[in-house]
């Protein structure tokens, strides 16, 4: 239901993303049958596809060209995609998108190579755009996006963080890759520079805010919703934002030591989730979330007029309301 | 020009490779990326035979050090179980290196090289990727995969700067090297993955031993005959691979 409204908030860009579709699996195309299968198998599970519609609604403020803009809105969504493969070895993850992830359906080995050979074919698809500019900023973010990641590791089950660790965290885990989406599109679309810069800050706090309200979606979902347990996030070590928000809440306290050790029980599993939905932590994550969608509606209202204005106003307000 | 001045240039671009690649965390919890000074040297090669030598090619030559160092730390993953921090973290080291290459050549806005490493990365993942497909491959197949993840990322590199005079001795040289490593662990009992996907290729008959022994030798009598007749090469520089290689001198 979610992914169909989201869909019609597309519904006018379906013939560029039927294309950007296309190029993502023939992006992928391979002698080895095995490579081939395990690269399209994430992406044929379906996804959002959030990054190449914002290069494409970005890039739609300047000279839009879609065979240009293709040229990073495939990228992106490849670099994306590797990242989840080599991400779920390192969460141990066997479900993704509801279905068996690449190391699950093969094994850790496969989904190193396959992560790494979906990596090499985007970059090889952005080397068709010459401006350097273009590759110094992804190269940028694909480095802050790992040592995102490397930091997540780095603070797993530690309590005493503040909300600061928690926002560079996720700026970098999230936010950047949307925002290199945004200014990438306006980019290749070339955009005004003060455009750029506006749809550059609209994606970065939209990118906040949607990492937000999906930390907030583990507690607050269901498992067949998310297609793993919910509180997965807390049980594997990363301390979201409402876990932050009750920090001095002894029985979560508790929890954390527990899941750090693995002795978690299925009854504690619920009780956790209990005390969370039951706490004003959830409501207090979702003003922020707002926060950063409030900030995100200024930099549209910055923008010149333009029907994509809409658009960003609408794509923002979704990402605020969703429920996958 | 002598071992000592080769040695020293390798450790140099060692350095370089190293200070590219410092990451406060990940020295923190697992070890240093793993630079394979053979593969060092023969991407030096074309420098230390006198062939001429900028920062862009060095630059160059570092990124494609650091590609290796990336896909060698993939290699470290355990096929079943990488809960552990250290495995987490080597996932993520390999991600950053690979990172840090892109970053490196987009500094310098060598596009074009960019291409060319994706290609032979992705050449190089297809290959790897041959251990877990249910084909059977023949020995010679198997020699291939071996050549070409030691070898195509230097070739690429190689035949972006037109130096593939340099293709032979580095492409024999680097397989022999890797089969005579194979051949050892193999003796010492240590069964790798390429020497299973060998055992399953070879006929009742044939023992592995002798099948690795046997392209072993034939690389060598190869080189020992290039390094003899070549002229493309330094006398410094011929002395040294004999030495590396171990090869009889004619």
């Amino acid at each position: 239901m979610e992914k169909m409204k989201l869909k019609m908030l597309y519904s006018d860009l379906k013939q560029d993303i039927d294309i950007i579709e296309k190029e993502l699996e023939e992006a992928l195309n391979s002698s080895s049958h095995l490579i081939y299968e395990a690269s399209l198998h994430l992406l044929q599970a379906g996804g959002k596809r959030i990054r190449p519609v914002f290069v494409l609604i970005s890039a739609k403020f300047g000279n839009y060209n879609i065979d240009k803009v293709k040229n990073v809105a495939v990228p992106l969504e490849l670099i994306h995609s590797a990242s989840l493969v080599h991400d779920d070895v390192i969460d141990n993850s066997d479900m993704r998108r509801g279905q068996h992830t690449v190391k699950a359906q093969w094994n850790n080995r496969v989904a190193m190579y396959t992560g790494d050979y979906i990596f090499a074919r985007a970059l090889e698809y952005v080397t068709k755009i010459e401006n350097k500019k273009v590759h110094q900023i992804l190269a940028h973010t694909m480095v802050e996006i790992v040592n995102g990641e490397i930091i997540q590791i780095e603070d797993k089950f530690r309590l005493n963080q503040n909300l600061k660790d928690y926002f560079r965290r996720i700026k970098r885990k999230t936010a950047l890759l949307i925002e290199s989406s945004c200014e990438l599109g306006a980019i290749v679309g070339e955009c005004d520079p003060k455009v750029v810069n506006n749809l550059k800050r609209y994606g970065y706090y939209v990118g906040m805010s949607y990492q937000i309200i999906d930390d907030i979606l583990d507690f607050i979902s269901t498992d067949k919703e998310l297609g793993k347990p919910a509180g997965s996030d807390l049980l594997q070590g990363n301390i979201t934002l409402p876990i932050l928000l009750l920090q001095d809440h002894s029985e979560i306290k508790q929890f954390i030591e527990r899941a750090s050790q693995g002795t978690v029980t299925e009854q504690e599993r619920l009780d956790m989730l209990e005390i969370v939905r039951k706490s004003d932590a959830i409501k207090k994550s979702m003003q922020i979330s707002n926060q950063y969608l409030v900030k995100a509606l200024k930099e549209v209202e910055a923008l010149p007029n333009h029907p994509m204005k809409k658009k960003l106003r609408d794509v923002a307000l979704f990402i605020g309301k969703r429920k996958f | 020009m002598d071992a000592t001045y080769i040695t020293e240039r390798i450790e140099q671009l060692k350095t370089n490779i190293y200070n590219q690649l410092h990451h406060n965390t990940l020295l923190k919890y697992i070890e240093d990326a793993k630079l394979d000074e053979q593969q060092l040297f023969f991407l030096l090669l074309p420098y230390l035979n006198g062939e001429n030598w900028d920062e862009d090619l060095n630059t160059s030559a570092v990124t494609i050090a650091i590609v290796h160092a990336s896909l060698d730390e993939h290699d470290k993953i355990d096929e079943y179980e990488a809960t552990n921090k250290e495995q987490q973290l080597t996932v993520l080291s390999g991600d950053f290196y690979s990172g840090r290459y892109y970053q490196l050549l987009a500094e310098t806005g060598n596009i074009l090289l960019i291409r060319e490493i994706s290609k032979g990365i992705a050449i190089r993942c297809e290959q790897q990727m041959r251990v877990y497909e249910k084909n059977k491959l023949t020995i010679r197949e198997w020699i291939h995969y071996i050549l070409t993840i030691e070898t195509e990322l230097i070739h690429k590199f190689y035949s972006f700067y037109e130096f593939e005079k340099y293709n032979n001795i580095m492409t024999n040289s680097l397989v022999l090297l890797r089969l005579q490593h194979e051949l050892l662990n193999y003796q010492n009992g240590q069964v790798s993955t390429f020497i299973q996907m060998i055992q399953s290729s070879v006929n009742i008959s044939e023992s592995v031993e002798k099948v690795i022994a046997q392209e072993v030798d034939m690389l060598k009598d190869e080189l020992s005959e290039y390094l003899h007749s070549s002229n493309l090469l330094k006398d410094d520089i011929k002395l040294y691979i004999k030495n590396q290689l171990a090869l009889v001198q004619k």
